[in-house]
């Protein structure tokens, strides 16, 4: 498998087939005695901005702790839990546990659903 | 038959293209200045869009990825980020300039000035689209735009000379006002290839679910559609050509385009043409803010469906919102609409090789496209278009300073 190819930037499905963000980083464990491993996806703004430049993964750092869900660690999914990687990467966890949909859940329960007829996040 | 009905995607799709108040203006003003000798500018546009919008359509239904998912995918996210700046002024421009349009056309039905307008048609084009079905979007609009069929009325019932119609599709380069030739010739392309039309067409596809055994029909929407929004285009410019040239009169503001139609029907000419735009401007202000939603949904793999209710894809409903909120502030303090959809049809040609370069390497992909993807036709189509996009990115911007 090619990393940067096929893994990084591919969107990341849940078991109920939910959108969760798409994969902004990777996490490798290097160690001398095992070849070096992935270990967990990173998923959110401050990885995603690092990406074009520092100073605005800062920026999104410290938005991101004073306004809207408030995270201070990025969310991080263990490798373990990737089922495949295709054109999408599906996981084996339910999105809404993993954190990487707070900002979604943030922006419902904040504003859509405060204006007429926006419906409920939480309605099945 | 379900299959024939999506024509309504490529008529929706092309009204966006040809028939909003950047396309109807430029039209206009082209053949009131210049006879049909621009004609060919928006033969052009409609070859090169009928192919665009093929791969598109194409792209989505064999790989279930949108324009957008696959060029994040494939060429990271800082590239992405770049696209998304661009993409979203230019349509934000359009956006302001089609609310501006449906202003326009009840302006000159009730006499009210568009600014008064600006909030009440946000406040429906967004309605619409919170309440609202992807089907009834596209299926309502692109009802409501046959309509504009009366543009093609007016054409045949002034009796063109067929000669001329058929020499102006080839093109020519006028003696005088060479600079002005140019500019429209740049702007009918802009205001037609416009990189929205691709990215809503392919979001389309997937809200129709679309799936490999709508290949063959994807070709004929894409011919269909595009055929009948050029064809009204070059109706647009004939009218004018005919009712607007021999009077003298250069279209400057709107309600000189508004005498496009009473030459040919003096009763019903006037209501006719308001309802043209505010129709076709209507339609093209969803398609726009629909398309900005999406890019945005799509580049960060949120939730996204205009079917579904806004909290289940509550960042999507959020975008489209704040645009539409936003888009309405221009107009309140009454910047006009017309020189909004020039400057953004020029900025639109300026960018263009931003959308299509890396398009063309998404439609060779075999990851996505597999066995569909293009034969050496559809890429030597996509090169020549990559050298036009390149011939207008370069003089757009000095002919807007010139002839603009």
């Amino acid at each position: 498998m090619n990393l940067v190819r096929d893994v990084l930037d591919k969107k990341l499905i849940d078991r109920e087939d939910c959108c969760m963000g798409r994969v902004s980083g990777l996490v490798m464990h290097v160690s001398e005695s095992a070849p070096p491993s992935v270990t967990h996806i990173l998923v959110g703004g401050p990885t995603l901005w690092m990406r074009v430049h520092p100073f605005l993964g800062r920026l999104s750092k410290r938005l991101a702790t004073i306004w809207g869900p408030k995270r201070n660690e990025p969310v991080k999914i263990p490798w373990s839990r990737v089922e495949t990687v295709g054109r999408d990467v599906k996981l084996d966890v339910k999105g809404k546990d993993t954190g990487a949909l707070d900002w979604e859940i943030w922006v419902a329960q904040h504003i859509i659903e405060r204006i007429p007829g926006g419906g409920s996040e939480e309605e099945e | 038959m379900k299959k024939i009905l999506q024509l309504a995607l490529g008529v929706i799709t092309s009204v966006g293209g040809f028939l909003e108040i950047g396309s109807v203006t430029t039209a206009a003003q082209a053949g009131a200045q210049f006879g049909y000798q621009l004609l060919w500018a928006i033969l052009l546009g409609t070859l090169c869009l009928i192919f665009l919008i093929e791969m598109s359509g194409r792209l989505s239904a064999v790989s279930k990825h949108t324009i957008v998912d696959a060029m994040r995918e494939r060429f990271g996210f800082p590239f992405f980020f770049i696209v998304l700046v661009g993409m979203v002024i230019i349509a934000f421009m359009v956006l302001v300039a089609e609310l501006g349009g449906i202003g326009f056309g009840l302006q000159i039905l009730t006499g009210v000035a568009f600014p008064w307008w600006a909030i009440p048609v946000s406040f429906v084009v967004w309605l619409l689209m919170w309440k609202g079905s992807f089907s009834l979007i596209e299926n309502g609009a692109s009802l409501l735009g046959l309509v504009t069929i009366s543009f093609i009325v007016s054409a045949f019932k002034l009796h063109p000379d067929w000669s001329g119609v058929a020499s102006g599709l080839v093109p020519s380069i006028p003696e005088t006002d060479k600079a002005r030739h140019g500019f429209l010739a740049v702007s009918i392309l802009g205001a037609s290839i416009s990189p929205y039309l691709m990215y809503f067409y392919s979001s389309g596809a997937i809200e129709d679910k679309w799936d490999r055994s709508y290949i063959p029909i994807n070709r004929f929407i894409a011919g269909f559609g595009m055929t009948f929004g050029g064809v009204l285009s070059m109706g647009v410019l004939v009218v004018a050509a005919l009712a607007l040239q021999p009077k003298g009169i250069q279209v400057e503001t709107f309600p000189q385009a508004a005498l496009l139609m009473t030459t040919a029907l003096p009763r019903w000419g006037f209501y006719l043409f308001a309802a043209s735009m505010i129709v076709a401007c209507f339609g093209a202000a969803l398609e726009i803010s629909l398309a900005i939603a999406y890019f945005f949904a799509q580049g960060f793999g949120w939730n996204w469906s205009e079917d579904l209710e806004p909290s289940k894809n509550s960042r999507f409903a959020f975008v489209y919102t704040i645009i539409i909120l936003l888009a309405a502030i221009p107009l309140l303090l009454g910047v006009d609409p017309i020189k909004v959809t020039m400057m953004s049809m020029a900025l639109t040609s300026a960018t263009l090789p931003l959308a299509i370069v890396p398009f063309l390497f998404l439609m060779n992909d075999p990851i996505y496209l597999g066995k569909y993807r293009n034969g050496w036709i559809s890429n030597s189509v996509v090169a020549v278009i990559i050298l036009i996009s390149f011939v207008l990115a370069l003089i757009s911007i000095p002919l807007q300073i010139m002839g603009g």
